[in-house]
């Protein structure tokens, strides 16, 4: 390829406005005529509905429309079809749908639903995982059997949702040598929820027998389909666009309300607009999920692993949802990182009478690399060596194989954390240690991935010289949409970033996509787009040839010129050979295409997967220092550095901006943000006094290395920088508590009063009785048999 | 009854139930929605504008409280469609990410600025404590705000 790219701190276009309180974002639309819509939401955990009336509520000052089961008939999900819009004879889960109003007013919607006449006769519920896979439990699908299978592959039996197992190598032979040490660690993480600052909203109207859905979503195309399958109507009936949205970091990454909003303007001809309360976000978010893990790991006193099993137990709530795909992250996380001999893991979506869990920043992956991370510190202190030491020995390198035989390429992580070094020694400060504060730091590593797959593009070459980027990309704050793309778009086309418009995402404008989501904005979008741009590029050239008299190879396109290589100033203007080539032939445009290049496992390794192999692996180094304090439990961060393994920086700046965001919601999860369900139930973190977010107050600047030249197949070189800066930020805080104070840590967050606990010797071991000790015995499947 | 506001120096009645929060009559009576109500309960500041000068939470203010008084808006800061000066610095800094919470702490940085024009590092993180940013990490808008400082 012959254009240069230079990486630039291009500012975006998009501040301006947001610093000026002009973005529109979807909470900000109101259109004529617009009606305001509310939703009942069931308050047991689990009961069958008697009896649903809605007639008084439909006949309420201001009501125009009430909708309920009957309405939308369809059930969608990830692999296995299991979640209707509205509960239909049982309810699931505290805060489930049961009927939507659309009112002149938001309050005449909310007096509609209180005279909404419900009867409701309460079944027993299963609240946590322990009581959701005990013997004779109540099942939260007795209809699981029934529920359409979407995708193939995955075992499931009564309230195990879905099950994928990963098997390499003869891992019983390597527990069984006489010369290794057997490690054998438990964790458990409570939820997160995202908080995004902008709720779940949309704007529905009706028109000419399709929907327009104006909704602040990360993934507009699912948006369109999960509605046509929820309503049964023709996908094509459904039209989404999407505002600036508020706030993503996956809770947007599903379908969400768009459909209650899609059905009332049907059946009131008005536009209705709905927008979740900041209790429902509370209480309805798709949170990340919690977890229960055990991993064991046999290794040589020399510190080589040659042994390694865990059963990861995922609560997906009373759907299936995300954690269904999630399942498969367990094998490129908990099972990445490190050289294994041998390895078998299993990951179990669990069903629980609560509210459905779902995607959240490097999901799975948190979880997992505290606990791996952990484990490793656990191993390294039982065979007496330094931790970075044995970090060092094992770390993947080139040509290993990952868990599912996968052959990583390139060393990648060993000179990350060489660099690390170097930052750390260069820092190397003495802290004020006679306070009588508990010090400890340390260092860990992550393997995380870029969720590739389909992205398309368009782009327009305008004859004034600019470029139109169309695609069904959406700016959810990252950046990517306003930075990344329209650099990569210029760098092609020899124009300045800002010459290049780029268009909101509007599904009936720009093909398919996956969404922005998973690190894969500026990778499949961007190669999409860059796709485009050598289309627009080469047609322009061929055009350009004939109007200066030269070979298309001999001409460049630099600063909004296509000249002859090596004399500036020769050849014209991109808009005089675009403003020709438009009168000539027609507008010139250009499209692309992108999806992932399917990187091999080993075969037989893998069951119940989505993803068999990572196409590209991204790496990260944390590494910070805390201070504990004996009498509180208060844990204080006073460093935070990151190298992250970036592929190419395209934009520094931003990518250095997503660490900080990233890393600060990381110590929010390690630290303060705690998710409980009480017994009825219910969550109990229903707003901002009672989930505590990281403050101005709280953080500290992190220092940050990009590590460049990693290879990727992304375009130009590049990786997903936005979604991993999280990933190992609960390990590494997790793994400096326990330095500090020379506890077992074995779970998150790390509140005062349970790190209290710890130092108190007040915290007992954890144990999971429901967990199985024999591996096998965790299966409802042995790995390897057919469904 | 209606309530008289002067917003951004422009005087405008509402129609709406005296006690409907400010930012309720701000965003839907006056179509300024600037202002974010994002939690309604006075924890996040997404909602702050001044009122005669004084950073306060618009969704824990009556309408009615707000009558003769000077209210002002982001919307209202910059004039002539420029940038003030904490905008400015905000932006080049790329201190922007989503963008939900720029509006309260534009807000509340400007009034800092104005009531303790030497601010230093650790005045900025306590004035921020009252607006919460899930996106930034708030590093760059420190930055950004000493910048200002500074620049003065």
């Amino acid at each position: 390829m012959s254009e240069v790219f230079a990486a630039t701190d291009f500012r975006r276009r998009d501040a301006r406005d947001k610093l000026r309180g002009r973005t529109r974002y979807t909470i900000d639309r109101y259109l004529p005529g617009m009606l305001h819509a509310a939703v009942l939401r069931a308050r047991v955990p689990s009961g069958r509905i008697v009896r649903l009336d809605v007639s008084k509520a439909a006949r309420m000052p201001g009501v125009r429309a009430v909708v309920t089961a009957a309405d939308a008939p369809g059930k969608i999900g990830i692999g296995i079809a299991d979640h209707p819009l509205f509960a239909r004879d049982l309810i699931r889960y505290d805060g489930e749908p049961l009927a939507a109003v659309a009112a002149d007013a938001l309050i005449q919607a909310q007096a509609a639903l209180a005279a909404i006449e419900v009867e409701i006769e309460p079944l027993p519920a299963v609240l946590t995982m322990a009581e959701a896979i005990a013997a004779e439990a109540p099942l939260v699908h007795p209809d699981w059997r029934a529920h359409e299978i979407l995708f193939a592959g995955g075992a499931r039996e009564g309230n195990i949702a879905w099950e994928a197992t990963v098997v390499r190598g003869d891992v019983d032979a390597a527990f069984a040598r006489p010369d290794v040490v057997i490690v054998d660690s438990a964790f458990r993480v409570g939820r997160q929820n995202h908080v995004a600052f902008e709720p779940r909203a949309v704007v529905a109207s009706y028109e000419d027998g399709r929907f327009h859905i104006e909704t602040s979503t990360q993934v507009p195309w699912s948006i369109r389909n999960a509605t046509a399958r929820l309503l049964g109507v023709p996908a094509s009936q459904v039209r989404v666009t999407v505002p600036p949205v508020g706030g993503g970091f996956g809770l947007k990454f599903d379908i969400a309300i768009e459909p209650f909003a899609a059905l009332l303007t049907r059946a009131s001809g008005r536009p209705v607009r709905l927008v979740n309360s900041r209790e429902e976000e509370m209480l309805t978010c798709l949170f990340r999920e919690n977890a229960e893990i055990r991993i064991r790991s046999a290794v040589t006193r020399q510190g080589k692993i040659v042994g390694r099993e865990a059963v990861v137990l995922m609560d997906c709530g009373a759907y299936g949802g995300e954690q269904i795909f999630l399942t498969t992250m367990t094998a490129h996380t908990l099972g990445g990182n490190y050289r294994l001999g041998s390895v078998r893991l299993v990951s179990r979506a669990v069903y629980t009478n609560t509210a459905p869990n779902g995607a959240f920043r490097a999901c799975n992956g948190v979880y997992n690399t505290f606990a791996l991370e952990l484990h490793t510190d656990e191993i390294a202190a039982r065979i007496g060596m330094d931790p970075l030491a044995f970090r060092r020995r094992n770390v993947l390198g080139d040509g290993d194989l990952g868990a599912t035989g996968q052959v990583f390429e390139g060393d990648v992580l060993g000179p990350m954390l060489d660099r690390m070094d170097t930052m750390r020694v260069a820092a190397e400060q003495p802290y004020e240690r006679a306070d009588g504060r508990l010090y400890g730091r340390a260092t860990t590593v992550g393997t995380w991935f870029v969720f590739v797959g389909p992205s398309a593009a368009t782009v327009n070459m305008n004859a004034d010289g600019t470029a139109t980027l169309v695609t069904s990309g959406v700016e959810i704050g990252s950046g990517s949409m306003m930075q990344g793309l329209p650099q990569i778009v210029a760098a092609t086309l020899g124009v300045g970033p800002e010459d290049v418009i780029v268009r909101a995402a509007d599904t009936d404008a720009a093909g398919y996509d996956v969404g922005v989501g998973g690190g894969r904005t500026t990778v499949s979008l961007g190669a999409a787009s860059l796709a485009a741009a050598q289309e627009v590029r080469k047609k322009l050239l061929k055009v350009a040839s004939e109007m200066i008299e030269a070979a298309p190879d001999d001409l460049v396109m630099r600063n909004g010129r296509i000249e002859i290589d090596g004399a500036p100033g020769s050849g014209r203007s991109i808009a005089e050979v675009a403003t020709h080539a438009q009168a000539q032939i027609g507008p010139i445009s250009g499209t692309g295409a992108f999806t992932g290049n399917s990187v091999p496992a080993m075969p037989g390794c893998v069951a119940g997967h989505f993803i068999d192999a990572i196409d590209i692996p991204v790496f990260a180094v944390h590494d910070c220092e805390v201070a504990v304090d004996r009498e509180t439990g208060h844990v204080e961060v006073l460093s935070y550095r990151v190298v992250q393994d970036v592929g190419r920086a395209l934009n520094p700046r931003a990518i250095r901006g997503q660490i900080q965001g990233g890393v600060v919601q990381g110590l929010g999860y390690a630290l303060h943000e705690e998710v409980t369900i009480g017994a009825n139930g219910r969550v109990c973190q229903n707003n901002f006094e009672t989930y505590r977010l990281p403050l101005a107050l709280d953080v500290v600047p992190v220092e940050t290395s990009l590590y460049e030249g990693a290879p990727s197949v992304g375009p130009l070189g590049t990786k997903g920088a936005g979604e991993v800066p999280i990933l190992n930020v609960g390990a590494t805080v997790a793994c400096a508590v326990a330095n500090a104070t020379g506890k077992r840590v074995q779970e998150l967050p790390l509140t005062p009063p349970r790190v209290l606990q710890l130092l108190l010797d007040r915290r007992g071991e954890l144990s999971f009785p429901h967990i199985a000790k024999t591996w096998a015995d965790n299966l409802v499947r042995p790995h390897g048999t057919a469904g | 009854m209606v309530q008289n506001l002067t917003v951004n120096g422009d005087r405008r009645s509402s129609a709406a139930d005296p006690i409907t929060p400010l930012v309720d009559v701000l965003r839907e009576d006056f179509h300024l929605t600037g202002a974010k109500p994002v939690c309604r309960e006075g924890f996040c500041g997404a909602c702050m504008v001044l009122l005669d000068g004084a950073p306060i939470l618009s969704c824990l203010v009556p309408a009615a409280l707000a009558e003769d008084c000077e209210i002002l808006t982001v919307e209202g800061l910059a004039t002539d469609g420029g940038l003030t000066p904490i905008q400015s610095a905000l932006e080049a800094c790329d201190a922007v990410q989503c963008g939900m919470c720029f509006p309260g702490m534009v807000v509340t940085l400007t009034h800092l600025l104005t009531a303790k024009p030497g601010a230093t590092r650790d005045d900025i993180r306590a004035a921020l404590t009252g607006n919460i940013c899930r996106c930034t990490g708030y590093e760059r808008i420190v930055e950004a705000a000493l910048i200002a400082v500074a620049a003065k």
